[in-house]
């Protein structure tokens, strides 16, 4: 997917992210990663670390050698998605105490990645 | 999970749904639907003890789960038999399932199958596409209850 039609995406999820209150926190949690996922992919295609017919799907998924590389042009952007990921597994999938503060973080770590997304970039080199 | 976790968070993903609408909101209504419609299977699935009712976290890989540890909140990560599933048939249950789960759990696989076209990728859905999605999720949900309940009235 192009990186047109990820920013589309993203707005999109946003969108509906803005339909929910905080007790809504598992689909906060779900759309920060749909959304973020889609921002990650952005980030990848600009810098040029992800063909735009290889789109990343779970960070957790990414091979350990694309994550060192990531780690060292997008660490704010890996980092967010790493954090929304784990918070499916104990507050979406598991019941874990602090749910609305997950959600919390979940949309900063959201912000954080469409910042990495929207950033100027620098060519690999 | 627990069954009361589990329907817990199918209640509240449930009211949550009903915020959406699965046009303008497409690619959040599924995924929601989605977890709503797993959490009454997987507690149907414990119910009827076709899986086991263990206090552990289904994660990303397919039967690894996350068992907590409630006074830390840390999280181990074990392996055990079902336990929760993820998705349907994911991981597959061994046992024999009653009829109403193989309906409910038929027409969740229709809303998870959307994920692919509808929400990780552009397509948009018209109307009348949209309609069989309301009425999937509302089989895989009068399906289960009814699971729920008749097993309720037994014991």
């Amino acid at each position: 997917m192009n990186v047109v039609a990820h920013r589309a995406k993203a707005d999109s999820v946003e969108r509906s992210l803005a339909r929910c209150s905080a007790a809504d926190y598992e689909t906060i949690i779900e759309g920060c990663m749909l959304a973020g996922t889609h921002w990650f992919n952005v980030a990848l295609h600009r810098v040029g670390l992800m063909a735009t017919d290889a789109d990343a799907m779970h960070a957790e998924f990414l091979s350990v050698g694309q994550r060192r590389k990531i780690a060292i042009v997008l660490a704010d952007a890996l980092a967010g998605l790493d954090t929304i990921e784990s918070l499916r597994t104990s507050h979406v999938r598991g019941d874990l105490a602090g749910g609305e503060a997950a959600a919390q973080r979940a949309l900063a770590c959201l912000a954080q990645l469409k910042h990495s997304a929207e950033s100027p970039v620098s060519p690999l080199p | 999970m627990k069954i009361a976790s589990h329907l817990d968070k199918f209640r509240r993903l449930d009211a949550t749904l009903r915020k959406l609408d699965a046009g303008a909101d497409q690619e959040l209504w599924i995924w929601t639907a989605m977890n709503a419609g797993v959490n009454l299977l997987n507690a149907a699935l414990h119910a009827c003890s076709a899986t086991s009712e263990t206090d552990s976290f289904h994660t990303q890989v397919e039967g690894l789960y996350a068992v907590p540890e409630r006074a830390t909140g840390v999280l181990r990560d074990a392996m055990h038999p079902p336990g929760d599933v993820m998705h349907v048939g994911q991981p597959a249950i061994a046992a024999p399932l009653p009829p109403g789960i193989e309906r409910a759990s038929a027409a969740l696989r229709v809303i998870e199958d959307l994920r692919e076209r509808f929400v990780r990728g552009s397509e948009r859905a018209p109307a009348d596409v949209q309609r069989d999605w309301h009425a999937a999720y509302a089989t895989c949900v009068s399906e289960l209850t009814a699971v729920l309940r008749a097993i309720e009235a037994v014991r």
